[in-house]
């Protein structure tokens, strides 16, 4: 009978538990975005699936939480969700009846200097262009002719390609090729984010944003080789969404699928090993012992911990276990510190915009200051000095977050390095204080007289709360162009199957990558309903479809 | 555009609001539950303030284990797993002991601890332990918590109320009629021999609902002990998971649950109430939801007539009645503390060995003049005391990550709850902010208490506290009168046929179509899954629902007269 080591047997049975072996037609381990989406598409194609989740909440960075305790939550992973528009997901399933909504303001990402100028990304461009107009009018002219091309960039070849399983590098460049878009593709790919920026700007403070906005989610700034990225990021930071109600809603509104179409979500359930039966994998163990059997098994788990933990080793081949011994983790992490106040911090700047803004960046006055913090961060230090990031004030746009009417929550983010120069827990503190003063300066507002409680989260939190995301590696594994595309995590593993006949990757260590964008878990679905041979209730959205002919008939 | 009607609409996803759409939704009719914070649940709730850390605001042990909910809706499909404990109590007092309980599942362990400090009256409690093993405890239980009120009309005497009526059939040796006069602590001071142990029954008890001290209330008050023993332990991850099975049940059977989502007003109709109108922030993009056949309000009594309902559709009488009940029996302050080793009481590391360590640890236990002095503080005086000495501060000291890691972060502990009795914020006389003013100074207090009995409890292992107060939880917990999960605690005339007023007790109201399924009814607070099993009875009745092959109604249920009740014989 499981119950190895919590608890004890009771001498008479006191009620029914979930059994200790039990067999479905999949399985999918990690209940994080990824793994919810392939969860939901394949319960409602009729197949018997249960997501194995560690924690107590599903979710993973799909978390709110009441992390300012008592009573105000916060959303202290995924807050911008930057890819609504384009993710199959919300075109296959209709969450409104689950009170899911997206709110998405034009104020998008606004940068603050200290002589309290500013400059703003909106969703609507030409608004873009009127704020980089008070720095350099022929940057905002620039701007949006640029702005106009790299919408058709991102619209006809860079989000719906991120929906279907990736091609070689060889195969890519022969099929960009054939159109003009899929050239400037491959133009922008060879230039690091510091060329394209500087080609599409001038102004110094202009600069400061876009870099900014182009390589806050973990691009090298001074790297080339994931150019493509840049017009994505830029494009996307002009059209991130605040999930209302907060981030969790999205994962309660896949669990709610996954459960009406007969599947299970079983928490606290930390999965210790998959089970291999002559070369294949039927099933995983629990660590309580419980076994789950299942004709396909997904796994959303890095590298590292999927072929390197999860499977006896000498069922891994040589070449993935390299890959797991020789991924890298993501360059940098965040620290967040969170606030509770009586009123929204707010900033004095020349544009009242500002204060609606989704996302204010603040502390950097230059690219330059803005690369000298980056640079140390990337070579694993934090000079106090130069540091500087991003805020959001949550209830600007959610004001169910808070349980007490009328306070606010909000954050500062800034990037880290994993470790720091005498460790987290001693320099905790020290770093709060000159991230709240930085952003004091910029939003006076926010000082101890309307501070009611604030909390700080350090990569080892980031970590310890969601282990997946080791040395806090948000999107589970670095961007760098060896593990990128059809190396995410290796070319034997593309569109979700593996080497390993039953086995699965759907987590953001597979191609496309991290954050909430979908993709990993919807392109293995898709992946084992074909294996599995059931009918897909789902169709390609019609800039999927467009892609693919273009670029892989 | 959106579905805005469902055969019933449930006002609140607490335990009882999710548990009954879980019912209702198995028996095959349409349910929307309607929650305003983002997490359904309630009470039955775990939060994670600090990364890795789980503490547990209010609901802490599972005390349903006897409920018929278990099998009825088949939690186990919904992932419902236990962790039962070697001990789930243990006392300690100032002069010096630290007496480990033990639990049902390891009776060895309260055995020596009565061989050696009561060795004369070795047994306890009369020999009701023994009398009440299984199947009598269970039937007890049910007969207690999860029985209907009966009607009006029918009338019994008290003696051949339903848990009387099984107590004497199974301890017919100890029944007397004088036990329908008395409280708890006169049984305490009667069969228990040692001051200790009446003073960690007695404060367990309270911590359950009905005050050990009320008259005419023995077995409900002692049957929140037998509850907690008789379960004996907690759900794996705590009393959240128990709460996803609930909600992941209904949702399966299709319920439409709701979250962010709350409720302004209920709307009543002609005398009917049809529906329930969310708040303009509702996430839910129709604000309206119309209910084909009843509302159900898992809010509490106060909150469902005097803020949703309205004067317009009640009489004066009854909102005064309503406005009256009383919330008196105090209230919760609760902290939790993460800290790197669990107390090691009188500095001795054999006190409690960690395998079998107590989690729940009543302290300082010496007298049950504590107890009494607590109360004169919490209902008499009705504020924090002016000295926060060792009498006025009897904890309930708890720890559930010696028998379930999974809460915790290797080498840390957590220590959740810690309960202080306190009055409700209406009642205190200093205002409902006063307590809140205090906090530091209370928490110093409990904390240097705590160092006091475990000296290893001082500032270099204590890494972190968290404080919710009642005053708190009334903001955070919407639905919670008086900030804890009793509301109006269980006596003589807040029980069974008088919760929480007589015209109410058997969970219809005033309003055609409107039931109560709050932890204001019968039989009170705690996650029984009790409330809704006994309003499913009247839903029956009602012709609201059908009941499905896998209902049971209650071995004691007396329906109302004249009412042809499918499926009973």
């Amino acid at each position: 009978m499981v119950r190895t080591g919590y608890g004890m047997e009771p001498t008479e049975h006191i009620l029914d538990e979930f059994p200790e072996h039990s067999v479905f037609d999949v399985a999918i381990v990690g209940g994080g975005p990824n793994g919810l989406i392939a969860a939901a598409y394949l319960a409602r194609a009729g197949l018997r699936t249960i997501v194995v989740e560690r924690r107590h909440e599903i979710g993973g960075g799909l978390a709110t939480e009441e992390t300012l305790f008592p009573g105000y939550y916060t959303n202290p992973h995924a807050i911008y969700h930057m890819m609504t528009d384009y993710m199959p997901l919300f075109r296959d399933f209709d969450f409104s009846v689950h009170g899911l909504a997206f709110v998405k303001p034009n104020a998008q990402t606004a940068a603050v200097f200290s002589d309290k100028t500013s400059v703003m990304l909106c969703n609507q461009v030409e608004d873009t262009k009127d704020s980089i107009a008070k720095f350099s009018q022929r940057d905002a002219n620039n701007f949006g002719k640029v702005m106009r091309q790299w919408r058709r960039l991102v619209d006809d070849v860079i989000a719906p390609g991120t929906y279907v399983p990736p091609m070689s590098p060889l195969d890519m460049i022969e099929a960009f090729e054939r159109t003009e878009a899929g050239r400037e593709v491959l133009r922008l790919t060879e230039m690091s984010p510091i060329e394209i920026v500087n080609e599409l700007v001038e102004d110094d403070r202009v600069r400061t944003l876009l870099l900014y906005a182009a390589c806050m989610w973990g691009l090298n700034p001074h790297e080339s080789g994931l150019g493509f990225l840049v017009p994505l990021y830029i494009d996307r930071a002009a059209n991130k969404a605040q999930c209302y109600g907060g981030s969790h809603k999205l994962a309660g509104s896949l669990s709610r699928e996954i459960l009406r179409n007969g599947g299970v979500v079983l928490d606290n359930a930390e999965v210790t090993s998959f089970i291999v039966e002559n070369g294949r994998v039927t099933g995983l163990e629990v660590f309580d012992g419980r076994v789950i059997e299942a004709k396909a098994v997904l796994s959303s788990l890095p590298p590292p911990i999927t072929f390197g933990k999860l499977l006896p080793s000498e069922s891994v081949p040589r070449e993935l276990q390299r890959v797991s011994k020789e991924w890298e983790w993501d360059d940098w992490s965040f620290f967040t510190v969170a606030v509770a106040t009586n009123e929204a911090p707010h900033y004095e700047t020349d544009d009242p915009w500002v204060n609606d803004a989704f996302m204010v960046v603040t502390g950097f006055d230059s690219t330059e200051q803005l690369l000298r913090h980056w640079d140390g961060v990337l070579a694993g230090r934090l000079d106090l000095d130069c540091v500087g990031g991003h805020a959001t004030v949550e209830t600007r746009h959610d004001p169910t977050l808070v349980r007490v009417p009328g306070h606010h929550v909000s954050f500062i983010q800034a990037h880290v390095p994993w470790a720091i120069e005498g460790g987290w827990k001693a320099r905790q503190d020290e770093l709060t204080d000159v991230l709240l003063s930085r952003w004091g300066r910029s939003a006076r507002n926010v000082s101890p007289a309307n501070i009611v409680l604030s909390t700080a989260e350090s990569p080892l939190d980031i970590e310890t709360r969601l282990p997946n995301m080791v040395r806090g590696s948000i999107k589970h594994g670095a961007y760098n162009a060896l593990q990128m595309g059809v190396f995410r995590p290796h070319d034997s593993c593309v569109a979700g199957r593996t080497p390993l006949e039953g086995l699965y990757l759907c987590g953001a260590s597979s191609y496309p990558g991290g954050l909430v964008i979908g993709g990993p878990g919807y392109i293995a679905a898709n992946s084992v309903a074909e294996d599995l041979g059931v009918q897909k209730w789902w169709t390609p959205p019609d800039y999927v479809r467009r892609y693919r002919e273009t670029y892989l008939s | 555009m959106h579905d805005e009607t469902f055969d019933i609409v449930v006002v609140g996803g607490g335990h009882n609001g999710s548990t009954i759409a879980a019912y209702l939704a198995k028996s095959g009719l349409s349910v929307a539950v309607c929650e305003a914070r983002p997490e359904c649940g309630g009470g039955q709730e775990n939060t994670e303030p600090r990364p890795g850390f789980r503490i547990d605001p209010h609901a802490t042990y599972l005390y349903g284990g006897a409920a018929p909910g278990f099998d009825q809706l088949e939690l186990w499909k919904y992932g419902m797993r236990m962790v039962y404990y070697p001990s789930m109590s243990g006392v300690v007092t100032l002069d010096g002991i630290a007496a480990n309980l033990g639990s049902r599942w390891r009776p060895d362990i309260g055995e020596e601890a009565a061989r050696r400090y009561f060795p004369e009256h070795a047994g306890g409690m009369g020999g009701l332990g023994d009398a009440l093993s299984e199947p009598a405890m269970r039937e007890l239980l049910r007969a207690l918590f999860w029985t209907p009120p009966h009607p009006r009309q029918h009338e019994v005497d008290e003696a051949d109320l339903p848990w009387w009526k099984v107590f004497r059939k199974h301890v017919p040796d100890i029944w007397t009629d004088r036990l329908l006069d008395m409280s708890y602590c006169d049984f305490l001071e009667e069969f228990v021999p040692w001051e200790p142990a009446r003073v960690v029954a007695a404060m367990g008890a309270w911590y359950c609902g009905a005050h050990p001290n009320w008259d005419g209330m023995l077995l409900p008050s002692m049957g929140g002990t037998l509850l907690f023993t008789y379960s004996g332990g907690s759900p794996r991850g705590g009393m959240h998971t128990y709460a996803h099975a609930i909600i992941r049940c209904a949702i399966a059977h299709g319920a439409r649950i709701l979250t962010n989502s709350p409720v302004e007003e209920i709307v009543v109709r002609n005398g009917r109430a049809v529906g329930v109108r969310l708040s303009a922030e509702a996430s839910y993009p129709e604000k309206t939801i119309w209910a084909r056949k009843a509302v159900i309000s898992g809010a509490d009594v106060k909150q469902t007539f005097l803020r949703l309902v309205g004067p317009q559709h009640t009489d004066a009488g009854f909102a005064q009645r309503i406005a009256d009940v009383s919330l008196k029996g105090g209230s919760l302050f609760v902290m939790s503390v993460i800290c790197r080793e669990l107390p090691k009481y009188h500095g001795r590391d054999d006190a409690f060995p960690e395998d079998v360590y107590p989690s729940c640890v009543v302290g300082p236990a010496d007298s049950m003049e504590y107890v009494y002095t607590q109360t004169r503080d919490a209902y008499s005086h009705k504020k924090a005391p002016e000295h926060l000495t060792p009498e006025h501060l009897t904890m309930m000291i708890c720890s559930h990550d010696q028998y379930d890691p999974t809460r915790t972060v290797e080498g840390y502990h957590v220590l959740s709850p810690i309960y202080l009795e306190c009055p409700p914020p209406q009642y205190d006389v200093d205002g409902p902010e006063a307590y809140n003013r205090r906090k530091k100074e209370i928490v110093d207090a409990a904390l240097a208490l705590i160092e006091r009995m475990a000296p290893n409890m001082n500032s270099d292992n204590i890494v972190d506290v968290f404080v919710n107060t009642p005053y708190d939880s009334e903001f955070r917990n919407a639905g919670m009168s008086g900030g804890n999960w009793y509301g109006a605690r269980q006596s003589a005339d807040q029980w069974f046929g008088t919760r929480p007023i007589p015209e109410l007790a058997r969970y219809r109201t005033p309003i055609d179509g409107l039931y109560m399924c709050s932890q204001s009814m019968h039989p009170g607070g705690l996650c029984l899954m009790a409330v809704p099993y006994n309003l499913m009875h009247i839903l029956i009745e009602d012709g609201v629902v059908e009941p499905a092959s896998w209902w049971y109604p209650s071995d004691w249920y007396v329906p109302e007269a004249g009412r042809q009740i499918v499926g009973m014989s």
